[in-house]
């Protein structure tokens, strides 16, 4: 490989002066020039074409440009100059992988792709791959949408959302943690907009005069006795089988108060975006990638799993629902599902019986030989 | 007809009406309709006791029949709703019981059990001499002790008294508001008529009347059709219905109808005189049924009822107690008015109204009639409202207000919570604040993402509040699947089909950006979703060889089927839950025969053993909880099946 000359000082201007339009535009190194922009940047010494011929000859020998076509235009974008020292010691094959790398952009491109495309025999891509990386000219990524399959881009890019898959996932993994948290976060913001809340009348039945309670457990404990005793109607008496946990929830439904109707904006998708990407709960460079259709998105799952309703535009917690403290255990036992659910069916042994399809008269298994019954006939649900 | 559905209806006609009846009903049941001597023939039973066995059935109404005119043999057939209905008979009971006091709760139950009753039958079951007590004066101090339970409906049940009727007067008080209110029917000829052969001699009628060319045929003609058969039905179904003029002895006194008979279904709105006696009091001698009426029990308007207690509990659940008053409220004067049922309500679809339009529409004032005048409609709100105005339930708006912005303020105004004022109907300005809150409440139920109801829209009238039950009720039916899936799978499926019912059909990747799940997790809960049933998978091949694995997969959630397997699979269990009483019958055989012993019945507690009553004791305790359990399956059918009005499964 023949050495190159040391760069013109005509030409190092020329491609600063590039560099710094590409860097300050919105498509960053992506920027093309053609020859008229090319043209209207040079200096004074090179307005001509016979001028500037030669120096972008001489930058695209040394690699800090790159040349490409676009609409039949010849075009040039600028390439990073260490990036450029680096290509400048590669082979042509090696090269050529670099260059269809480079036009994959953020998008990445498969390695299956980068042997059928370049021609170049599959053993010497394969071998090419790791010394580019070494050279800090690429890097390997993951694509979500094909995880297994090797995908590779210029090293100094940020993978596009499409490749990434979006805010939720790290490095090519789903972040539940991340979406976790978010939701509750979410769910802790809107619920105190939601419903106004009251202390359980505990000044009305008492002679004694109100205490002032900052302690929310005991306020609780306090209402919910209070609340089995004054149950007159069978409805309203809490039920005798439950998962534990399902009283403070039932205390929660009684101090929940509606606002009166329409007089109310309850927090939107953009909104509660605003908030999430305001507070300091989430590490700042997390929040500022967040973008409203993915918070909309983590709505939309909390309104499948009926903690959000949507209110005219915005939305408020199912009443309720509380959000649950960081750190806290999730008590709501999975198995069982949610206590509020269920229904005389799925009570039933039958229900959730597991040879349901075998049961019948005569058979192997009949309501006489079940085992669940007897079971739940002793109260063991 | 569904395996599961013949063995549960099998089972409730044995336990209602016997083992000769039920192994008749089985049979029709599995053969569909037959004539007496067919059926004795296969059935294997002697004819005579096939007849005997048949007219029983037709009095509880398990088996319909034909007859053609002239000497053809009539047809029997099995009525699957008829059958079906036993088990909810509980349910029904309950409603009434909610609705119209304990004893209106015992005399439909009794009702029910015999099939239908002529109201002078009812009276010497009750052991009432007619005009006994009627002008002795003593009716008074009876039916204070009698009805006082009934009006609070749902919160105070601690009725004082028997819940036995006393006197005739009372029956009569009671089976007319249940007429009114429609939960009893009066009996036809056509009453014990297949409602498919019904529709065969409306139509026929229709034709052999105005269409002397027997032709139907053309779209104009269909219309006219259609439209003569549906006001013939109409005209029939007005001629069998209870009316005030003709089945009402007034004995002279005139009165608007209505006026009294729907008093004691209402609540009490007197100032705290609830103990005072009920209103039917003072009119009672003056209604009177004829004894030859006879009556029975309307599943439908009871299935409307039951919806009602259904609404009003999801209204519970998602906007709390005092809303879910007003809204039950709401939904019983709306009810009163259903006159139209669901199935017409459909066929008025197809012209350009809107079919919102025809549902019936409740006053604010008809509202608050309904509703219990001791609920503090004002304090089950959040501030932000009334600047000034309010009077009496000042501390509990005062105390939110400082909760608007999301933070809690810990405080509590003792002292003017002492100084509320009762509140009541004392006053036009009480009441017109009253309105203003039941108003309040009924804008909560019309925001909520349901829409509980909804006020006429601008330009129409009536003005009011209407209830858009058909939209309700599938969100009932969702929510009970969801219900269903979540209690049985757990959280994340729930997700899942919700996401699957809302989006559409969708390939794996896309179910699992949207639900925010890794691929994997989606494909094992999609997998055992389909196992069981609850999701299917379309296969879209993306070119012409239709490589498997160049096949598009599309996820989706099909309500109907979900609904129908479900369905069956509640027919199922509660055929199942039926057996086991069976099963647990025999493990107390012998006390449960001791106790039913002429010289045992009735004084258990003396001519029992400890031990013997301990067991006893327990019988009752697993009877019970078995029969619970069959309501509550029959409500997870109800919902599945009766409140859409539009039956999946049963053909009449």
């Amino acid at each position: 490989m023949a050495t190159l000359a040391k760069l013109s000082d005509d030409g190092d201007a020329l491609y600063v002066k590039l560099l710094q339009v590409a860097q300050s535009s919105p498509d960053g190194l992506r920027k093309v020039f053609f020859q008229a922009d090319i043209q209207a940047l040079a200096s004074e010494s090179a307005k001509t074409l016979q001028d500037l011929m030669p120096l972008v000859q001489e930058l695209t020998n040394h690699c800090l440009l790159r040349l490409s076509k676009l609409d039949r235009a010849l075009c040039w974008s600028a390439r990073p100059r260490d990036a450029a020292k680096a290509i400048t010691l590669l082979n042509p094959d090696e090269k050529m992988i670099y260059s269809y790398v480079e036009d994959a952009h953020q998008k990445g491109i498969w390695l299956r792709e980068l042997k059928k495309r370049t021609g170049v025999n599959p053993n010497v891509v394969q071998k090419t791959m790791p010394k580019l990386e070494g050279a800090h000219l690429v890097k390997s990524i993951k694509n979500i949408r094909a995880p297994a399959q090797k995908t590779y881009m210029l090293y100094h890019l940020v993978p596009s959302d499409d490749v990434t898959g979006g805010s939720f996932f790290d490095a090519g993994d789903l972040d539940e943690s991340l979406i976790e948290e978010l939701s509750n976060l979410i769910i802790f913001h809107v619920r105190m907009q939601s419903w106004a809340d009251t202390k359980p009348k505990r000044v009305k039945r008492e002679a004694s005069p109100p205490v002032l309670i900052d302690d929310h457990n005991d306020s609780n404990g306090n209402a919910k006795k209070r609340k089995r005793g004054a149950t007159a109607d069978i409805e309203d008496a809490p039920r005798k089988y439950r998962p534990t946990g399902y009283d403070d929830h039932a205390v929660e439904i009684i101090t929940q108060l509606s606002f009166p109707a329409y007089t109310r904006t309850y927090p939107s998708a953009e909104a509660i975006h605003a908030f999430i990407t305001t507070t300091d709960a989430i590490r700042a460079s997390k929040a500022a990638q967040l973008t409203v259709p993915e918070i909309q998105g983590v709505i939309d799952v909390l309104v499948w799993d009926d903690k959000l309703e949507k209110v005219g535009d915005g939305y408020r917690t199912v009443r309720g629902v509380s959000f649950k403290p960081p750190g806290y255990p999730d008590d709501e036992g999975e198995e069982e599902g949610d206590a509020r659910f269920g229904n005389g069916l799925t009570q039933a042994p039958c229900g959730k019986c597991p040879v349901f399809d075998l049961c019948g008269e005569g058979g192997p298994v009949n309501a006489g030989s079940c085992v669940y019954w007897a079971k739940w006939l002793e109260g063991g649900g | 007809m569904a395996q599961s559905l013949v063995e549960l209806t099998s089972l409730l006609a044995a336990s209602h009406a016997g083992d000769l009846s039920a192994q008749i009903f089985a049979y029709l049941a599995k053969h569909g309709r037959l004539t007496l001597p067919s059926l004795a023939a296969h059935a294997d039973v002697p004819a005579r006791r096939a007849r005997t066995a048949l007219s029983s059935l037709v009095e509880t109404g398990l088996v319909q029949y034909t007859a053609a005119e002239g000497t053809a043999p009539a047809f029997y057939t099995a009525s699957w709703a008829a059958a079906y209905n036993i088990a909810r008979h509980s349910n029904v009971v309950r409603l009434v019981t909610e609705r119209h006091g304990i004893q209106a709760g015992g005399v439909v139950k009794n009702i029910l059990s015999l099939g239908y009753a002529r109201v002078g039958e009812l009276a010497e079951a009750y052991g009432l001499e007619p005009g006994s007590k009627r002008d002795s004066g003593v009716e008074s101090g009876n039916t204070v002790v009698g009805i006082k339970g009934t009006v609070n409906g749902a919160t105070h049940h601690k009725v004082s008294g028997s819940q036995h009727v006393n006197s005739e007067a009372e029956l009569h008080v009671i089976l007319v508001t249940l007429l009114q209110s429609g939960i009893l029917v009066k009996i036809g000829r056509r009453t014990f008529v297949p409602v498919s052969d019904l529709q065969d001699q409306v139509e026929e009628a229709v034709i052999s009347d105005q269409f002397p060319d027997r032709k139907v045929t053309g779209p104009k003609k269909q219309a006219a059709f259609s439209i003569a058969v549906r006001q013939l039905k109409r005209k029939w179904q007005v001629e069998d219905a209870f009316s005030e003029t003709h089945d009402l002895n007034s004995k002279g006194t005139i009165k608007r109808p209505g006026q009294h008979f729907t008093a004691p279904n209402k609540r009490v709105k007197l100032n705290g005189a609830v103990t005072n006696g009920n209103h039917a009091t003072e009119d009672d001698s003056s209604v009177k049924l004829s004894s030859e009426l006879t009556v029975r029990v309307d599943f439908t308007r009871c299935t409307i009822g039951l919806r009602s207690l259904r609404l009003q509990n999801t209204a519970k659940r998602l906007l709390g107690p005092i809303t879910s008053a007003v809204y039950g409220a709401l939904l019983h004067s709306v009810e009163a008015k259903i006159r139209i049922l669901h199935t017409e309500v459909n066929e008025l679809q197809d012209e350009d109204d809107d079919p919102d339009d025809f549902l019936p529409v409740a006053h604010i004032r008809e509202i608050a009639e309904y509703l219990d005048p001791d609920i503090e409609l004002a304090e089950a709100l959040g501030s932000e409202e009334d600047k000034g105005k309010h009077v009496q339930n000042g501390p509990s708006t005062a105390k939110r207000k400082g909760q608007v912005n999301g933070h809690q303020e810990g405080e509590d105004h003792p002292g003017e919570e002492l100084g509320r004022i009762a509140n009541g109907f004392s006053s036009y300005r009480d009441s017109a604040k009253r309105f203003e809150h039941i108003e309040a409440h009924l804008r909560l139920l019309e925001e909520h993402s349901k829409t509980f109801c909804k006020y006429t829209r601008p330009g129409k009238t009536p003005k009011g509040w209407r209830v858009p039950f058909a939209a309700l009720s599938k969100s009932l039916l969702d929510e009970e699947l969801d219900a269903t899936v979540a209690a049985r799978y757990g959280k994340v499926p729930l997700r899942l089909a919700r996401l699957l019912r809302d989006r559409g059909k969708l390939e794996e990747k896309a179910v699992a950006a949207i639900a925010m799940m890794r691929i994997k997790d989606v494909r094992s809960v999609m997998g055992e979703m389909q196992h069981q049933g609850l999701v299917d998978v379309q296969e879209v091949p993306k070119e012409g060889q239709r490589q498997p694995s160049k096949n598009l997969y599309l996820w989706y959630f099909d309500t109907q089927r979900v609904q129908a397997l479900v369905l069956q699979q509640t027919y199922k269990a509660m055929a199942r839950t039926l057996q086991r009483v069976q099963v647990e019958k025999e493990d107390y055989r012998a006390i449960i025969e001791k106790a039913e012993r002429s010289d045992i019945r009735g004084q258990e507690s003396e001519k029992l053993e400890q031990s013997e009553r301990v067991q006893l004791r327990k019988w009752r305790e697993i009877e019970e909880r078995l029969l619970t359990q069959v309501a509550r399956l029959d409500d997870v059918v109800s919902v599945l099946r009766d409140f859409s009005g539009t039956d999946i499964t049963m053909g009449n």
